[in-house]
């Protein structure tokens, strides 16, 4: 798990940066068995073509770029995008996009992603802080986090039952717990998350500054949750 | 840690003799005042060790030796306060770790709080103190006051300041102001303190060292915080964790609002303040967070009295004498979390048939203005005995008159005694009910002035009670 995520942490730091574009993030993730959805980088045209056959189309377009980390600022994620003849022509205009918001922009490739079916959207976070270290934060995504900061931290480690309280605190926990004859969420997916992060974070305290998974999709219970996009941001070398 | 730390920290609480560098004859300064404190403690027969007056220029204060330096200390000094001008401190301190003296309380400020050169003469004396095996309080505090051994380093003089009776309450603060208003505080509201220590710059003694204290300290059964900043973040929650599990741990953190604009490239970033991260860690180590000082002794009075029989679950019984104030429990029991027990059938049945017509059996139940004492035994004992019932308020309003305020007051002490069900008491009114309320504590009944903070502290006993059960 570790030697896998260190990996990418490495190869990023000796490129000079700190901050982790979504596909190394997910990368990092992934090898601390989170859900992310199967999704492949594709450095030319060819190779988006195959992944998404591979995957299946409709399927979404995210360019990879280290000068490019607000992407929808950038309009370089397209979705739905249902045919190859759409990929082709998305190919260029992802592209032009991404020159025309940062011309030095450095494009490590597009990922390629299946379009996924929206669940409900909560944010999962970690910041460090001076006197206790790192702390991993829970909230529910979109307006919740945005403006009413319906959020909820703990130091981390994290226990199970931390993990628990934290769901249950936050003040919109019943849109999970199913309000309005929802079905309820599946909170054992995101304690399952919250203590991979929690793991995650205890092994790599010496790399991690900051990192937010944003937004996580969690769907019904049962039915687990995926990591929609992430970013990691690590520690200057000293 | 643990037991060494326990030993290191005795000769601040209990020391066979204490030396006071800067004691003076000079009434009013500092060196007078914690000199006075000492003497005072020892004619009174309460502070059985020795007090040695340090000072160069002086051969003797009221009766006393007076010590010109250090080096002539008698070697059973086993506690160094000192009160000289900063400067002299550091030199000072390598006299005393000459001496073998392992415990210093620094009172003098000017440190740290005042920039480089003070930040400096910080550094020297940790230096000194960490080669020496020293333990220091302070500086810039106003130190130690336990009342059962005598110890009071707090320099404002008694004549200006009351001292609180003794308690199973320890009270610590990083505010020597706070500690000292606290204490004259406590003494009027016949709050009982154990220990108290402020410890100002905390240099070396901290948080963490006086949880573990304390933690094995069988006089102490609550312990309060009055926090600014923790240093050393991971040995508090260690401590926290370990010390929460046998004690209640109260604090008080000041600082709430957002720390300015701190860096942060992510959405988590931006998201956590000071304030935050210490709610968390609070949360985590099962710290009960007071929202101010009120609340802090509200919860510390609260444990004090019914520590040792925490609520079972967080079904509340109200008993009132008046109608408003039952429905301000209620209001209070749903807006701190606790639910109101619904009672059984066999506790309706037995209210009916022992209350007159037009007292309300329920709950809240309602004695109602023309109530005696006896109406009031048996609403209790039908709470007590009712299975659907984990913790019983029980608004006295002693204005009413027919009720024999003795009486209600002997009955409220015996229930608290018998029942295994924590029993809390409201009594709201002025000179005559405050008058009252102090007899009912006297007797194990933690009393609030309002339903609201009675059932806020009803409410902290049940959430400490649910954190031991899944701790």
């Amino acid at each position: 798990m570790k030697e896998e995520a260190l990996k990418v942490i490495n190869e990023v730091l000796s490129s000079g940066r700190t901050a982790l574009v979504e596909y190394e993030a997910k990368q990092v993730l992934k090898a601390y068995g989170l859900p992310v959805p199967e999704e492949k980088l594709a450095r030319n045209l060819d190779e988006a073509l195959r992944y998404a056959e591979e995957i299946g189309y409709p399927v979404a377009m995210k360019l990879m770029s280290p000068q490019i980390l607000h992407k929808s600022d950038a309009k370089v994620v397209i979705l739905n995008v249902k045919s190859p003849e759409e990929l082709r022509e998305k190919w260029e205009v992802i592209h032009e996009n991404a020159r025309n918001y940062r011309p030095d922009a450095e494009i490590l490739g597009v990922l390629i992603a299946p379009m996924l079916r929206v669940g409900r959207e909560v944010i999962i976070g970690v910041t460090e802080d001076p006197q206790f270290g790192h702390a991993i934060m829970f909230g529910l995504g979109g307006i919740f986090v945005e403006i009413l900061k319906d959020v909820t931290f703990r130091i981390v480690p994290i226990t199970e039952r931390d993990a628990r309280k934290m769901i249950r605190e936050i003040k919109a926990y019943p849109i999970l717990a199913g309000a309005r004859g929802e079905e309820p969420a599946d909170t054992d997916a995101i304690v399952d998350l919250l203590l991979k992060v929690s793991e995650l974070v205890n092994d790599l305290r010496d790399y991690i500054r900051e990192m937010d998974l944003n937004p996580v999709f969690v769907y019904e219970k049962g039915r687990g949750a995926v990591v929609v996009d992430a970013r990691i941001i690590l520690k200057a070398p000293r | 840690m643990g037991e060494s730390v326990i030993e290191e920290m005795k000769p601040f609480f209990e020391p066979k003799a204490v030396a006071i560098i800067g004691a003076t004859d000079k009434r009013g300064k500092v060196g007078n005042v914690i000199f006075e404190n000492f003497r005072r403690n020892k004619e009174r027969g309460i502070f059985r060790g020795n007090v040695y007056p340090v000072n160069p220029k002086l051969d003797e204060i009221e009766g006393y030796r007076v010590y010109h330096s250090v080096k002539d200390l008698p070697d059973d000094t086993d506690l160094a306060v000192i009160a000289i001008p900063a400067r002299f401190v550091p030199p000072t301190m390598r006299e005393i770790a000459e001496k073998g003296i392992k415990s210093v309380v620094i009172i003098t400020g000017g440190f740290g709080e005042l920039g480089e050169e003070g930040k400096r003469m910080e550094r020297e004396i940790l230096e000194v103190a960490r080669e020496n095996g020293i333990r220091v309080i302070g500086p810039n505090c106003v130190g130690v006051y336990v009342p059962d051994t005598g110890v009071d380093t707090v320099f404002l003089p008694e004549e200006k300041m009351d001292r609180p009776k003794s308690g199973p309450i320890a009270f610590v603060s990083q505010s020597g102001a706070f500690a000292a208003a606290m204490l004259d505080w406590a003494a009027m509201a016949g709050v009982g303190i154990g220990k108290m220590v402020s410890y100002g710059n905390k240099l070396d003694v901290d948080d963490a060292d006086l949880m573990e204290y304390f933690l094995h300290d069988d006089t102490i059964k609550v312990v309060t915080f009055y926090i600014e900043g923790v240093k050393d973040g991971r040995k508090f929650i260690d401590s926290a964790r370990k010390i929460t599990r046998v004690k209640p741990v109260i604090a008080l953190k000041s600082g709430r609002s957002e720390y300015g604009a701190r860096a942060a490239s992510s959405h988590t970033g931006s998201l956590a303040g000071a304030d935050t991260i210490y709610d968390a860690v609070f949360k985590q180590t099962g710290i009960i967070r007071a929202e101010d000082f009120e609340h802090m002794f509200d919860l510390a009075k609260a444990f004090a009295a019914l520590g040792h029989k925490l609520p079972k679950g967080d079904k509340v019984g109200i008993i009132t004498d008046g109608g408003g104030a039952g429905v301000m429990a209620s209001d209070a029991v749903a807006k701190f979390g606790l639910k109101m027990a619904e009672l059984s059938e066999d506790t309706l049945r037995f209210l009916k048939d022992n209350f007159p017509p037009h007292a309300v059996a329920g709950n809240p139940t309602d004695v109602v203005g023309d109530t005696d004492a006896e109406r009031y035994r048996i609403a209790i004992e039908g709470f007590v005995k009712d299975p659907n019932v984990d913790a019983i308020v029980v608004i006295v309003l002693f204005q009413v008159p027919l009720l024999d305020e003795e009486k209600i007051i002997d009955i409220l002490a015996e229930y608290q005694k018998k029942s295994d069900k924590p029993i809390v008491a409201v009594a709201m009114g002025g000179k005559k009910t405050n008058h009252y309320a102090g007899m009912l504590e006297e007797r194990g009944v933690p009393v609030y002035p309002t339903p609201e903070r009675g059932v806020r502290a009803l409410a902290g006993l049940v959430g400490y009670a649910r954190y031991l059960k899944k701790a």
